[in-house]
């Protein structure tokens, strides 16, 4: 009886910063094995942006996005509701690929239900404001022209474009910015109080933690996400606790 | 111990020669030849940090050497009053840029060698002039260009002292 109750717990799992990619295989071995075992008894998967280190476009299928592709989608298949965030990484991302993993895309700031708390979800890049280069583009790669523009071109271009791109930044590293950057906390205030909620979920500072903070004099919480560099990051969500955890890389 | 200086006070550090040798070895370096005189405390975030050591006054940046691998798995924290290394998101890009903690920011601590994991490497701490650093950390700041938090009137490092006994 105990056993049973147990294992019907309602659960909901939320994951971000996973950054896959071909020449990981690590990462995309421990995010399937989370999948197809424990995600299966999830009344929910919220995926909050960067699943992927980089996204061409929905028609980049190869081996690696085939194989991530079916993961979601075998778990989609057994009823598992699947929720996706776009992130700074992967923008690019479309409906033909959320249809084909079993995804719903959700706008990039969300409130949802969480067990009777309205709780915002986003990816969190919009949260760092203080990186003004960086909020420039976002506001470019977000808009309707540039990624219509960019998903015209051929996709030998666009993986051109994006090799090309690595290298400079390479190059470049030693002009970068040294500033350190974190979200700018009178965002997430702002961002909390336009979205009328007390807790606010999200990854992308790869800073995984648990802040208590002020509202006005009310008691609110911000939840940062982990990433899968090294080991799985998940936020586990029932109705009377949750828990950041880890999963090891086998 | 290296003595900053400034149109603020006197910042003096000790330096954590055992624990961060390399990095200690790059600062002395950038030290030892003037190169921060008349630099400025660019970025100045109450309750976070204050970071300088690049810049001369109206922004312009300094040339600089050759970055210096990252040691913050020394596992020394970045505490109140310690001071680390700036750097790009490359680990090991660390060149003449430094800050001062004016909190307890761990998030900046080593986690595991990735490209997010690294952290911060703190190689020094403030041993006087904390109420000056609490002055600076206070100051006004505003945008300049695409810097943010930038002080609007300069806090300049005015001259540096090594003292290695």
């Amino acid at each position: 009886m105990l056993t049973s109750s147990c294992t019907n717990m309602p659960i909901t799992y939320f994951i971000a910063d996973l950054h896959l990619s071909a020449d990981r295989p690590d990462i995309t071995s421990c995010l399937e094995k989370f999948l197809s075992d424990e995600a299966t008894k999830a009344d929910a998967l919220y995926v909050l942006g960067d699943l992927f280190e980089a996204w061409l476009g929905d028609d980049d299928i190869n081996e690696f996005t085939s194989r991530v592709t079916e993961a979601f989608k075998t778990l989609s298949d057994k009823g598992v509701p699947i929720f996706f965030i776009h992130g700074n990484r992967d923008f690019l991302v479309r409906k033909t690929f959320a249809d084909r993993a079993g995804m719903t895309l959700l706008p990039e700031e969300h409130v949802i239900d969480l067990y009777g708390e309205p709780t915002l979800i986003m990816h969190g890049d919009q949260l760092c404001t203080r990186d003004i280069a960086y909020q420039k583009f976002r506001k470019k790669s977000r808009g309707w022209w540039w990624p219509r523009m960019v998903l015209m071109l051929p996709l030998t271009t666009r993986r051109n474009i994006a090799e090309n791109g690595r290298k400079k930044s390479k190059q470049t590293q030693q002009n970068l910015s040294q500033d350190i950057m974190d979200v700018t906390p009178d965002e997430v205030t702002k961002s909390m109080k336009m979205h009328k909620v007390n807790r606010l979920i999200h990854g992308h500072t790869h800073r995984p933690d648990i802040h208590q903070i002020d509202i006005d004099g009310a008691q609110a919480e911000r939840i940062v996400l982990g990433d899968w560099y090294t080991q799985g990051s998940v936020l586990s969500f029932t109705p009377d606790s949750y828990q950041l955890e880890t999963r090891r890389f086998s | 111990m290296v003595t900053f200086k400034t149109n603020y006070g006197v910042i003096k550090l000790s330096l954590m020669v055992e624990e961060a040798p390399k990095t200690v070895e790059n600062f002395l370096a950038y030290a030892k030849e003037g190169f921060y005189d008349n630099t400025i405390f660019h970025r100045v975030i109450n309750g976070f940090m204050i970071q300088g050591g690049g810049f001369e006054a109206g922004m312009e940046q300094k040339p600089t050497k050759d970055p210096v691998a990252n040691e913050a798995n020394n596992g020394v924290k970045n505490a109140l009053g310690t001071v680390a290394m700036a750097r790009t998101n490359d680990p090991h890009s660390a060149t003449c840029q430094f800050f001062i903690n004016v909190a307890d920011n761990d998030f900046l601590n080593f986690r595991n060698e990735s490209e997010q994991g690294w952290g911060y490497c703190v190689f020094a701490k403030v041993v006087e002039g904390m109420d000056v650093v609490e002055k600076i950390k206070a100051v006004e700041t505003g945008n300049n260009g695409f810097h943010q938090d930038v002080p609007v009137d300069d806090i300049v490092i005015l001259s540096t002292t090594v003292d290695e006994a």
